[in-house]
């Protein structure tokens, strides 16, 4: 108690006072000296601004995967039918040759700025005209300001992770030479759709959301699961394999492969997508929740008659 | 000019130029000074005795800075207690805050599109600009603190009492002038912690029964917070709240001065104020002896900030905001903590069943006129807490300060603090560490990758050395197969998501929620690009439903991106 009595009822002495006022005095301006020192001299601004830009990179990184591997593949290598790849020497060049490869893509087109404001310009308004005959669609716009998803610094970032495959690109790929996609390979047989065949259609364009992933000759050129222009037969196939049944696929024909594919996806998945077998959980887990059941019924018919 | 150049020249000729150059510096300082002189400044420093008559006095009546302070202070108010210096120090940090503050401004634009990118650039681009944001934003959260400090010192020495009831008053509106201020400061960075804390905020007014909608929309501009809520906010920030405090400042500070610092209790009779009946062998003058003290408050203030923020403090930036995107276990403000506990209060009771007896009558009453719990916790009792703070001089019907006498007074303000405190650790978002006080967690799957993988803020993953994440799937397991020389840090957080998994099959959390028993999983790193990996935790489990399940979590770690 006297202790406590003593410290609330302490007085600074005049000298302290002076005493502690200057060395508080003096250790503020050190601390600012040092801080100056360490911003300018040091180039701690220079790290900063590098851990920034990495960070900006994974969140780039975060938004490439959302948005942009389900067309240039996970690995920016393009997908068959659908985009070309753009971690490619062609598109972006290269920094670890010597010296330094240019960009074709670039010189083709006649860009005159920066890989960077052309990958930014790209996603964020589209390319407005058609460049060239091998790809079904354009590029559409991303940026919000242009009805798409991406806010403008969601596209700075991206532009940031696509522009880094730069260091080290995964392929030789020659700009516009897309592989065969859904366009060529095994075509669907054609077959008469009755109206219970015609609404599951619309589903599958529609209320499913497949045709973002799936490619189906003339339905639809999603490149992330496999193509299902032979889903019959490979249905039948597949549920008289031995690691079909070993993963605890309990189908027997086809037309119950493809229910349990829709409803438990992650049940079977299979090894031949475009881009090589997706981790479980890409396709939509829901959709017995999202579909109504009749609409689910009318999906299967639907997809029971690509043979 | 002629007649100023002759006169000099005539002074020059007559006193010589040294003496000349002397007494025209001084006279300069004088007028610096508002009266005091080179010696007297020194004399002041120096601790020497004034001379007579005291020319100390002279800037309290001749300049405007010293008139608005008195000549003298009581001795028993210049110890460490009553004061503590926590007024004074309230309005060192409202200035420091202000030319920090101002410094930021320089570089920030308060409009979506440029605002986070305007605060990387304040810590990339700006000289002293990481240094200035971290000291603005300690400054701030030490500011609440002194504040609410200084108001319990007030109350605990009775201070409030006659003639200072409106000091009080005004007080109460610098410490609700302090929160917005400090409040309104947060949504400006435009990342996801200022998002979501803000939309947390403004939506509790938007609960509020016939004015909430409206109010909402006044705040935010909008039905959602974007471009014009952050300009809103940005000019309550640097404008409308400022202006209110500076003028409650003056206020407040003249009634301080007008009835003087109140004694401490002990020293007066019940009833009376003698703090303006300052006997002549009482005085403490302001000159030298308050000042110097001023000073050295300051300056030790300023030290211990500058020097936090040079070493353990760096104010936080998260990722841009979205508002699609909400982080899990978003938070307000820790001193709006009581408040998130305060509409958890069923969840966070003691003992919700027994006490269940009032709270349902109560809960009852509300909804016939249209309250939920919620409301009722969140909307109506805020503001009566307000408003009693308000009235405690007014209502106050006990005439004496001192503290045997003020029992009840005291002991329901301890209280009351108590009860602040309860809450404030009730609505900590996670709950306390080590109990389960507070929690409301969801699954417990869910919940180990948001330890390890958080969405927003620091994580022990991101941490990782970037070369110690070697490319590789691994099982988690007691003993992963990494080995320990090249990277122990990743060994060391596969073993922690293993034996937390582990921990959490066997503990069930305070919701009653268990690991399934069989949950088991792996940590992949992939390399992605040049310098950049993903991180993924992946837990397999069986669910209730008997179905098996898997989740998984990513983070993405740039080799420069530098988390520490």
């Amino acid at each position: 108690m006297n202790l406590f009595y003593k410290i609330i009822t302490f007085r600074p002495s005049f000298g302290l006072r002076i005493v502690t006022g200057l060395v508080g005095i003096v250790l503020s301006l050190a601390i600012c000296g040092i801080v100056g020192l360490t911003d300018m001299v040091a180039a701690q601004l220079k790290t900063n601004d590098e851990a920034f830009e990495g960070r900006l990179m994974e969140a780039g990184a975060k938004v490439y995967f959302e948005q942009c591997a389900r067309c240039h593949g996970l690995q920016g290598k393009g997908a068959d039918g659908a985009a070309p790849a753009i971690s490619s020497i062609a598109f972006l060049g290269a920094q670890n040759t010597n010296p330094p490869t240019p960009s074709q893509r670039l010189k083709d087109i006649g860009w005159i700025g920066s890989l960077e404001s052309y990958i930014e310009a790209v996603t964020t308004s589209g390319i407005p005209i058609k460049s060239s005959q091998a790809w079904e669609q354009n590029h559409p716009p991303f940026a919000q300001r242009f009805a798409g998803p991406l806010r403008d610094d969601q596209i700075k970032n991206v532009t940031k992770f696509v522009a880094n495959w730069r260091l080290k690109p995964f392929t030789d790929g020659v700009v516009d030479a897309p592989k065969p996609g859904a366009g060529s390979g095994p075509q669907p047989t054609p077959m008469p759709l009755g109206p219970k065949e015609n609404a599951g259609l619309e589903v599958f364009k529609g209320a499913g959301g497949c045709t973002a992933c799936h490619a189906v000759r003339g339905v639809a050129a999603g490149a992330v699961g496999p193509t299902l222009n032979k889903l019959v037969s490979t249905a039948e196939k597949r549920v008289t394999q031995a690691d079909y049944k070993a993963a605890g696929g309990k189908a027997t024909d086809a037309a119950g492969y493809i229910r349990e594919s829709i409803v438990a996806p992650n049940t079977y998945i299979v090894p031949d997508c475009p881009q090589g077998a997706c981790p479980s959980g890409v396709m939509i887990q829901n959709l017995q929740q999202i579909l109504k059941p009749e609409e689910l019924e009318n999906l299967i018919a639907y997809l029971m008659t690509l043979r | 000019m002629a007649i100023i150049g002759q006169k000099l020249v005539r002074q020059i000729r007559e006193t010589g130029w040294k003496a000349t150059v002397a007494q025209r510096t001084d006279d300069a300082f004088t007028r610096f000074t508002a009266g005091l002189t080179w010696d007297d400044v020194r004399g002041i420093l120096r601790g020497d005795p004034p001379a007579k008559p005291n020319p100390r006095v002279k800037p309290h009546t001749e300049g405007f800075w010293f008139h608005i302070r008195p000549t003298f202070y009581h001795e028993a108010v210049t110890t460490l207690y009553p004061t503590f210096r926590l007024g004074y120090l309230s309005a060192l940090f409202f200035l420091i805050e202000t030319i920090t503050g101002m410094f930021l401004m320089i570089f920030y634009t308060p409009s979506p599109e440029r605002a986070f990118t305007n605060m990387i650039d304040i810590l990339t681009n700006v000289p002293f600009g990481s240094f200035m944001r971290d000291l603005h934003r300690l400054g701030a959260e030490a500011m609440v603190v002194v504040v609410t400090l200084h108001m319990w010192r007030t109350y605990i020495t009775g201070s409030y009492k006659k003639p200072r009831q409106f000091t009080w008053f005004t007080g109460v509106v610098l410490l609700i002038i302090t929160m917005f201020l400090s409040f309104s400061g947060y949504l400006l960075p435009w990342d996801q912690l200022a998002f979501w804390a803000v939309t947390i905020g403004t939506s509790m007014a938007d609960a509020a029964p016939l004015v909430g909608r409206e109010v909402n929309l006044l705040l935010r501009g909008a039905p959602d917070i974007g471009a014009g809520g952050l300009l809103r906010f940005y000019l309550f920030h640097v404008l409308l709240f400022p202006l209110i405090g500076i003028v409650f400042l003056g206020v407040h500070y003249y009634k301080v001065v007008r009835w003087g610092i109140s004694l401490p209790p002990e020293l007066e009779a019940i009833g009376e104020d003698t703090a303006r009946k300052v006997d002549q062998t009482k005085r403490v003058m302001f000159m030298p002896d308050i000042i110097t003290n001023e000073i050295m408050y300051a300056a030790v203030a300023m030290a211990i900030l500058a020097v936090s923020c040079a070493t353990w403090y760096t104010a936080p930036l998260e990722t841009h905001s979205n508002p699609q995107v909400t982080p899990l276990h978003t938070v307000a403000p820790w001193y709006f903590y009581w408040l998130q506990g305060l509409i958890k209060i069923p969840h966070i009771l003691p003992f919700p069943d027994t006490l269940n007896f009032i709270n349902k009558p109560v809960d009852d009453f509300f909804a016939l006129v249209g309250l939920t719990p919620k409301m009722l916790w969140g909307i109506v009792i805020p503001p009566i807490i307000i408003v009693l703070l308000f009235a405690i001089p007014y209502i106050d019907p006990n005439p004496s300060r001192r503290y045997k006498d003020r029992k009840i007074a005291i002991g329901l303000a301890v209280a009351f603090e108590l009860l602040i405190l309860y809450l404030s650790l009730g609505g900590i978002p996670t709950g306390v560490p080590g109990t389960g006080f507070g929690y409301v967690g969801g699954n417990p799957v869910v919940e180990v990758a948001q330890e390890f993988i958080p969405d927003e803020g620091e994580s022990e993953v991101k941490a990782i050395p970037y070369d110690q994440l070697i490319v590789g799937k691994y099982p988690l397991a007691n003993d992963p197969a990494i080995d320990e020389r090249n990277a122990p840090r990743l060994r060391e957080i596969v073993r922690a998501i293993y034996a937390d998994i582990e921990h959490r099959k066997h503990t069930a959390d305070p919701l009653g929620k268990k690991m399934p028993e069989e949950a088991e999983g792996d940590v992949q790193v992939k390399l992605l690009q040049e310098n950049l990996k993903e991180f993924i935790i992946t837990i397999r489990y069986i669910d209730e439903n008997q179905a098996p399940q898997t989740f998984s979590k990513n983070a993405y770690i740039h080799k420069n991106s530098d988390y520490r």
